[in-house]
């Protein structure tokens, strides 16, 4: 499958000093990756994606990709309440905390 | 000595220095600006009319060593929204006001010739108010360039440029800051107020004053210890901020579907990547700019930046998101060096930035200029606004009433005053904000998070009404509590992480004033603020039916999410339930 992908602030220079194009760019996927997978494949470490935009929306980082999808990846450091409103916090709460 | 009360009496020319009535001893920033109006502005008075007042006021803990406490804070009744304001900034003045010990600068009355304008010069126990003849029809910069030859570069300097002199509704009032350059006390056409009252320019001069006595100095210190700590250590506050600013917010947004774009006709901007924080970022490294830079003394956030031309020369400090949102997505300019140029213009005649961007959103949308040309809102701002041309003064009267003139509905303010960068309809809980803060759309009115009020429990979906009211309350009240401190609001960012953060805060309120006030006792200070100027806004006719969005946000859908303002009037007015 293809989905078009977006890493943001430190995600972005991360990526970038490794030679991963991250801005707008279409990536293939094996089918049935979730986001979290993807996060794995990039070589990204716990902790250094806070929250993942899934087609405009935080969703849950075990959520299934599917084709076409639009993935945004975000680091910590999102100022304002926004972190809040835009349910970042809470997801990632929701994620890290021990069941 | 204590802190005293300085007075302007513009109709007279005269001043008298007063004590402090104990019911204000314990109130700072927004607190007492929001507490003095109440008291002593008719709500129903005309905002640019005789018995309107400026209130200039530092907050509890300006003149400290406090990390980020150099906020000040100027209270009026707001002639662009018709109710009362609080707009606050960063800059020397509060710093310089709280070492003087001026606890307020209250400005009243009308002089009675009109056609001097007068220089208003604060010093320990007296004021000098003097007309000013040399400066009139000057801008900025160099009125405050003027200003640090005649008193040296320690001295405060609040002007106003052509716009505020006009009375234009989108002026602004402009704070010198530590570096020579200019913040602004933004919001709500409080220019115009200062240009009603012929005032040109203020200086504040503290000498050797240092007024701020700590009454328990070894816990001031161990609680501000502990309160930079936070602040240094949390990701936003410590990373985020000092490496993209709050641009970084660009491509959040714009991905999120909030960010409004072409007068808020669409959720995202085909600009967002020219305009986003990690490529002003990218620019400032490669011209040799700078990405951290402060606002004023003792900030360690630094989410401000320098910005430089393609040829390293200086072009703009303070390039904050709102103001490139609001020239980028909003009337849609594709070239983040125009805006910055653009942004330099609005610093030096004093204009504020949202307002001023919405404004030519909706020109555009009415017909007035295209959108994303960038060269005919230069020209509006440097030549039409300033030589008060119908033109000038047509985009100088704010989105509202352009709006009205160009026959336009698709006008985006609350309360007559522009929209901010975060769309109501994608993002709910700010829609809520901006329909209920007293201060008309206002995003920084629901900016902070007091943790102690705060329901953590489940996750909010900002497409959804559920939960929005009370997020939106709560946010509400520790923003009026933290506007109050003097504290910038980015402090209240390690708050939501950090379980230490805010306790220090009022640790340091506390050793410096010897009280014994609790968590619960600084919510309550918001609560009482917000309603406090809730009933001043009842008493200037500013009721129900203006806690509402534009009705276009209730029939246009915005892509891409497709979302809509479905609150009901009951839902809106159930935020006063407190």
């Amino acid at each position: 499958m293809t989905i078009n992908f977006n890493a943001f602030s430190f995600a972005r220079l991360t990526l970038r000093s490794q030679g991963i194009e991250c801005v707008n760019v279409d990536r293939e996927l094996r089918d049935g990756m979730t986001i979290q997978d993807f996060i794995d494949e990039l070589g990204f470490e716990a902790g250094e994606i806070e929250a993942v935009f899934l087609n405009g929306t935080i969703r849950p980082k075990s959520t299934v990709l599917h084709d076409g999808d639009r993935v945004a990846l975000l680091p910590p450091g999102t100022p304002g309440s926004y972190r809040l409103i835009l349910g970042i916090k809470a997801m990632n709460d929701q994620e890290t905390s021990p069941e | 000595m204590a802190d005293k009360i300085y007075r302007v009496r513009m109709n007279d020319l005269s001043f008298s220095v007063e004590d402090v009535p104990k019911e204000w001893l314990g109130l700072g920033g927004r607190g007492l600006t929001s507490t003095i109006v109440a008291a002593e502005v008719d709500p129903e008075c005309h905002p640019l009319g005789p018995n309107n007042k400026m209130v200039f006021a530092p907050g509890l803990l300006s003149g400290t060593a406090a990390a980020n406490s150099g906020r000040t804070s100027l209270g009026a009744k707001s002639p662009l929204t018709g109710g009362i304001k609080e707009s606050n900034s960063g800059g020397t003045s509060a710093g310089i006001m709280a070492k003087l010990g001026v606890k307020a600068l209250i400005i009243e009355g009308l002089p009675e010739e009109d056609d001097t304008f007068y220089h208003i010069h604060v010093t320990k126990e007296h004021v000098t108010i003097e007309p000013i003849p040399e400066l009139v029809g000057k801008e900025n910069f160099e009125v405050l360039d003027t200003m640090l030859e005649r008193y040296g570069r320690k001295v405060a300097v609040f002007s106003i440029g052509t716009p505020g002199e006009q009375r234009m509704l989108i002026s602004n009032i402009s704070v010198k800051d530590p570096q020579g350059k200019i913040r602004s006390l933004g919001r709500g056409g409080l220019g115009a107020v200062m240009g009603s009252k012929k005032i040109k320019v203020i200086t504040v001069d503290a000498g050797d004053s240092k007024e701020t006595y700590l009454a328990d100095a070894a816990t001031f210190r161990a609680a501000n210890k502990a309160f930079t700590k936070a602040l240094k250590e949390n990701p936003i506050s410590g990373e985020g901020l000092p490496a993209f600013g709050t641009d970084i917010l660009v491509n959040i947004i714009n991905e999120a579907g909030g960010l409004p774009s072409m007068n808020f006709r669409y959720g995202t901007s085909e600009n967002a990547e020219e305009l986003s924080g990690e490529h002003v970022a990218e620019n400032i490294q490669e011209r040799g700019g700078k990405t951290t830079h402060g606002c004023h003394a003792g900030c360690v956030i630094q989410c401000s930046q320098v910005y430089n031309d393609k040829d390293g020369n200086y072009v703009t400090s303070g390039f904050e998101y709102e103001m490139i949102w609001a020239f980028g997505a909003n009337y849609g300019i594709d070239d983040i060096d125009t805006i910055a140029h653009i942004d330099h213009i609005m610093d030096d005649i004093g204009v504020d930035a949202i307002e001023t961007g919405v404004t030519f959103g909706v020109a555009a949308e009415g017909g007035m200029l295209p959108f994303g040309d960038g060269e005919a809102v230069i020209k509006i701002l440097t030549e039409e606004i300033p030589n008060g041309t119908p033109t000038g003064r047509v985009i100088g009267s704010g989105a509202g009433n352009v709006g009205k003139l160009y026959g336009v509905v698709r006008v985006p303010v609350v309360k007559n005053q522009g929209m901010p960068a975060y769309e109501p309809r994608a993002i709910k809980g700010q829609g809520i904000t901006y329909v209920t803060t007293p201060m008309g759309a206002d995003h920084t009115a629901g900016y902070a998070v007091a943790t102690n009020i705060l329901n953590s429990g489940g996750h909010i979906d900002p497409l959804k009404k559920e939960g929005q009211v009370e997020l939106s309350r709560n946010l509400q009240i520790a923003s009026a509590a933290i506007d109050s401190t003097g504290m910038c609001i980015f402090v209240a960012f390690p708050a939501l992480d950090d379980p230490a953060c805010l306790p220090a805060l009022i640790d340091m309120i506390n050793a410096r004033f010897g009280a014994e006030l609790t968590g619960d006792d600084v919510t309550n200070l918001g609560k009482n603020i917000l309603k406090l100027e809730h009933a001043f806004n009842l008493k200037a006719g500013l009721g129900k039916a203006d806690d509402r969005i534009p009705e276009f946000m209730k029939y246009e859908t915005l892509p891409p999410h497709d979302a809509i303002w479905d609150f009901t009037n009951e839902e809106i007015d159930a935020f006063w339930d407190f």
